[in-house]
């Protein structure tokens, strides 16, 4: 086993690679609790039947290039449920490869005077999410 | 980014300002007004996922006569100015480059520069500049 480098992870977004205009992003799985404490006991006891509830955000500097870039492919889908895959570790056989819909939540453009426009998308994982490799 | 390319374009559009000497590399003497596009103090590689992004600090320098020159303090007068033909800012950053996506004069400094032994009256600008990444 060994770390694995940050700049290696490939995302895309309904079939459209934006990775070369991300600079972080993070794939929170989580999940609901449910808190099952009867009487009579001293500390809280919690249920293990509960729904998944995962969240993917991603962010990175502007790019106008066409079809691609983060305006042009992310935009337009605010509102909708799109597919997104993620390599954690890049490309690669035997690699991980993750698959899940998304509810797109939220993309924003910050726009700093002194430096590039920067973007950031939210994202609410949609059902399961597919573990697989590559 | 190719860096000698980088270096060759932003020469090439300084040099588009008129009576201006300008170098494409540090120039082992030089007649003022002259300029000269130095070694970048860093290149940032994987600013981005996938070799979407790099990015590099350059430093442009310009120097005219000698500090104690009243001509000296107009001429780089007019190089320091944020607009106007001969503005240092103005020109690069209204050029069209192939090497690279974005130049930004960010700032100035000024300092007496020594080439080949004569001090000159200097200014040394700062050009953060990226583009995409060679793999």
């Amino acid at each position: 086993m060994s770390t694995v480098h940050g700049r290696h992870t490939v995302i895309t977004v309904n079939a459209k690679d934006i990775s070369p205009y991300c600079d972080t992003s993070q794939l929170t799985r989580g999940a609901d609790e449910s808190d099952v404490t009867g009487y009579g006991k001293a500390a809280h006891v919690s249920g293990d039947d509960t729904l998944k509830k995962s969240e993917f955000t991603c962010s990175g500097k502007y790019d106008n290039t066409v079809s691609t870039g983060p305006r042009a492919a992310l935009r337009p889908l605010v509102g909708t449920i799109t597919t997104v895959t993620r390599k954690p570790e890049g490309t690669g056989v035997g690699k991980p490869l993750e698959t899940f819909s998304a509810f797109v939540a939220e993309y924003v453009e910050t726009n700093p005077v002194a430096d590039h426009i920067a973007w950031s998308a939210k994202f609410t994982v949609s059902d399961d999410i597919a573990d697989t490799t590559q | 980014m190719n860096l000698a390319d980088v270096m060759d374009q932003v020469g090439d559009r300084a040099d588009t300002i008129a009576g201006l000497r300008v170098f494409r590399y540090p120039p082992p003497k030089l007649t003022p007004p002259g300029a000269w596009v130095d070694y970048p103090d860093t290149i940032e590689f994987d600013q981005t996922y996938g070799r979407g992004l790099d990015r590099m600090t350059l430093p442009f320098v310009v120097v005219v006569g000698k500090v104690s020159d009243r001509a000296a303090q107009n001429q780089l007068g007019a190089y320091c100015d944020g607009d106007g033909e001969k503005s240092i800012k103005a020109v690069l950053e209204s050029g069209s480059y192939t090497a690279f996506d974005e130049l930004h004069v960010r700032k100035i400094e000024f300092d007496p520069v020594s080439v080949a032994t004569v001090m000159y009256m200097g200014a040394l600008f700062t050009l953060d500049i990226s583009g995409k990444g060679t793999s």
